[in-house]
């Protein structure tokens, strides 16, 4: 094969640069349609945007709240992120997060294990290894029988929002408050802030330095193992991985276990850090699981890049709650529509191809381009 | 056990089955929706994020105009326009489908309740607007010949256009030669192109229908049982669609019958609500049975295949 021409590190002809300016131009046009809607819905849609932008930025606690959030949100971001490289579509994370958050819940109560300091180590492992176990259900199917495993996770996460209902309501209710939720955890359980003031401030505890210990193993295990070549083999051309002789069927469960085990770390973590008791009940589920195949989306499948856009994500939201403190009529709900924008426009492949193609033909590249043309 | 003998005689009479055909209404909708747009190949994934934001705009478009044909006009066009923004993106820019569907799934929950919130102010239901509703129909004659009547009348105004709709749909796909081209372009696109098909235009043909199926999907289940949008009311009906689909594999029939086995199942836990039974543990067997029923084809073909019956494809 001839020799890889050299290209500009800054143009876009580079394709890492290219998917750099693809995510900030949709997270540009994300937050030009976030005004647009602003303008129709606030009275002061410049004030409202700019709360939205900076408002996280006024107080410490307000920063604090983010960080405390979007932890969890970046394990199960994490989570979708090594499934969607591996070529699985698997949403069970929802349901890890209810099911393994309520088995984690019954030891957090349990008294026995009230030792300072192992007591959330503990949870924590408990609902890792659930999880882990958990997500090999669906898993299983699609690997040996080739079945859709997006609908049998959803499927499953309906189920266990209804038999974790009924759990909570029969045999674990709370008997302090009126609530459907379990008894109170046990404090040595919970996950406190770490000591010292700027950790105060900023709501940060142990569980921020697992985050970015989870990132940094999730990208050193996709790009500097075997196991993560054979994912990124399998995720890409699943018939040539099986040629080069790669078990894709225990490739695919080393991989689900992994995957539900960061969803039912996040699970322990945002039960630990932000609640007291399980009340995923009925209508009221988290949410997270879902929200992590966005992040892993926005990612581009780069737990790098799904740090960053739990953080960014989070950050929104939180800058529509500061908003919502002066301004009652723009909800929360309006970073819905940024998100949108962005996930739709960075998974389409073909966006600003052209103005790409034209470049790399003008700069004579013409082998790129016929890779480019082969992709599609 | 009185209880439960109780439940069980009342399984074993006329009005069940006719609880079944009412429960099957919303599940027939989102089927046909993923059978239409998986005949040409290209896969619908967000039907279950097309009800909700048609089920929404039903609702408020009933209120708008106060009439409920009003809300069924205005809950289609967001059935169409989400339809088209699932069309543009996955074949115009490229974008894969099921990320796409995923994403569309995802955010669409936040964004009805953004609207809900910005015209009723309340981010749980729409129950301050008054809207009509379509209602029941007797139908005249028939409803007094008696076992057929109880069957037959008194059903959902929208569930008779259902039924015409599940005729209609096989009738288009496979009486047509609209609906041989389509199936051409499902079965093999390039094939399809060779012989002069337009595959493109015909998968964004197959797609709006989907979006239209999904959305009268969406409006029965808001403007006909309580009248009214709260939010995650449409709780995987979309996904059970799908499963139908995946398990019928292009076959109209089974795709009927496995439609009507989820009614079952969903019919049953209605069924047990208000009984000494726990309605969450009842509830989740609809759920259950559609993971088995997935489960169990997925295992048939497997094993079909593997003895050679079948080509692999």
């Amino acid at each position: 094969m001839a020799k890889k021409p050299k290209t500009n590190r800054f143009s876009i002809t580079n394709e890492k640069f290219y998917n750099f300016i693809k995510l900030t131009i949709a997270i540009l046009l994300g937050l030009a349609l976030a005004f647009v809607v602003l303008c129709f819905v606030s009275k002061d849609p410049v004030n409202a945007f700019v709360t939205i932008l900076t408002g996280p930025l006024k107080k410490p606690r307000y920063m604090g709240v983010v960080i405390e959030k979007f932890v969890p949100f970046l394990f199960s971001g994490l989570c979708c992120c090594l499934l969607f490289k591996c070529g699985f579509f698997n949403l069970g994370g929802e349901g890890i997060f209810i099911a393994s958050g309520l088995l984690m819940s019954v030891f957090a109560c349990n008294e026995q294990l009230a030792i300072a300091g192992v007591h959330p180590a503990i949870c924590i492992l408990v609902a890792a290894v659930s999880g882990g176990l958990l997500m090999l259900i669906p898993a299983f199917f699609k690997a040996k029988y080739g079945a859709n495993e997006l609908v049998l996770s959803l499927m499953l996460n309906s189920a266990y929002l209804g038999l974790g209902t009924y759990i909570i309501k029969y045999h674990f209710l709370t008997t302090t408050t009126s609530l459907i939720a379990s008894p109170d955890y046990q404090p040595t359980a919970r996950i406190g802030f770490l000591s010292g003031q700027f950790f105060q401030d900023y709501h940060i505890s142990i569980t921020f330095f697992l985050g970015i210990l989870a990132t940094f193993l999730v990208w050193f295990v996709l790009y500097r193992t075997k196991l993560g070549y054979q994912i990124r083999l399998v995720g890409t051309n699943p018939k040539f991985a099986d040629y080069a002789g790669i078990n894709s069927f225990s490739l695919a469960m080393k991989t689900n276990f992994i995957a539900g085990a960061l969803c039912g770390i996040g699970s322990a973590i945002q039960l630990l850090t932000q609640f007291n008791y399980f009340n995923w009940t009925g209508v009221n589920s988290p949410g997270i699981g879902f929200s992590g195949a966005l992040m892993a989306m926005i990612g581009q499948s780069n737990p790098i890049g799904t740090f960053f856009a739990s953080f960014f994500i989070k950050y929104l939201e939180q800058g529509t709650t500061v908003l919502y403190y002066s301004d009652t009529s723009v909800p929360s709900e309006i970073v819905a529509i940024i998100e949108g924008v962005i996930v739709l426009l960075v998974s389409s492949t073909y966006f600003l191809r052209r103005l790409r193609e034209k470049k790399l033909l003008k700069e004579g590249l013409q082998s790129e381009y016929r890779n480019d043309r082969e992709a599609k | 056990m009185s209880g439960l003998s109780q439940i069980l005689a009342s399984m074993v009479s006329l009005k069940f089955v006719a609880q079944i055909i009412r429960m099957s209404t919303g599940l027939f909708f989102a089927a046909t929706a993923s059978f239409v747009a998986a005949s040409t190949g290209v896969g619908n994934i967000a039907i279950e994020s097309i009800m909700t934001m048609s089920a929404l705009f039903g609702v408020l478009g009933s209120y708008w105009t106060q009439s409920a044909i009003g809300g069924l006009v205005i809950g289609i066009a967001c059935g169409i326009l989400m339809a088209a923004i699932i069309a543009f993106f996955s074949m115009r820019l490229g974008a894969s489908p099921i990320l796409v569907g995923i994403a569309l799934n995802t955010f669409a929950g936040s964004l009805a309740t953004f609207f809900l919130y910005q015209f009723t102010g309340s981010k749980g239901s729409s129950a301050s607007l008054r809207t009509p509703g379509f209602g029941s129909w007797d139908i005249p004659v028939i409803k007094d010949i008696p076992v057929l009547g109880e069957i037959l009348s008194g059903h959902y105004v929208l569930t008779y256009v259902c039924v015409a709709v599940v005729i209609l749909l096989y009738i288009l796909i496979f009486k047509t030669p609209l609906g041989m081209r389509m199936r051409a372009c499902g079965l093999n696109a390039d094939a399809a192109k060779t012989a002069g098909i337009n595959v493109d235009r015909l998968r964004l043909l197959s797609l709006i229908l989907s979006g239209i199926l999904s959305a009268l999907g969406g409006v029965f289940i808001a403007l006909n049982y309580i009248n009214l949008y709260s939010s995650g009311m449409i709780s995987g009906q979309g996904w059970m669609g799908i499963a139908a689909n995946g398990i019928a594999q292009g076959n109209y029939l089974s795709l009927i019958l496995a439609v009507l086995a989820f009614g079952l199942f969903k019919a049953v836990a209605v069924v047990f609500v208000g009984t000494e039974f726990p309605s969450e543990l009842i509830g989740s067997i609809p759920y259950i049975a559609v993971f088995v029923g997935i489960a169990l084809i997925s295992v048939i073909n497997y094993y079909r295949v593997k003895k050679g019956n079948v080509a692999e494809k």
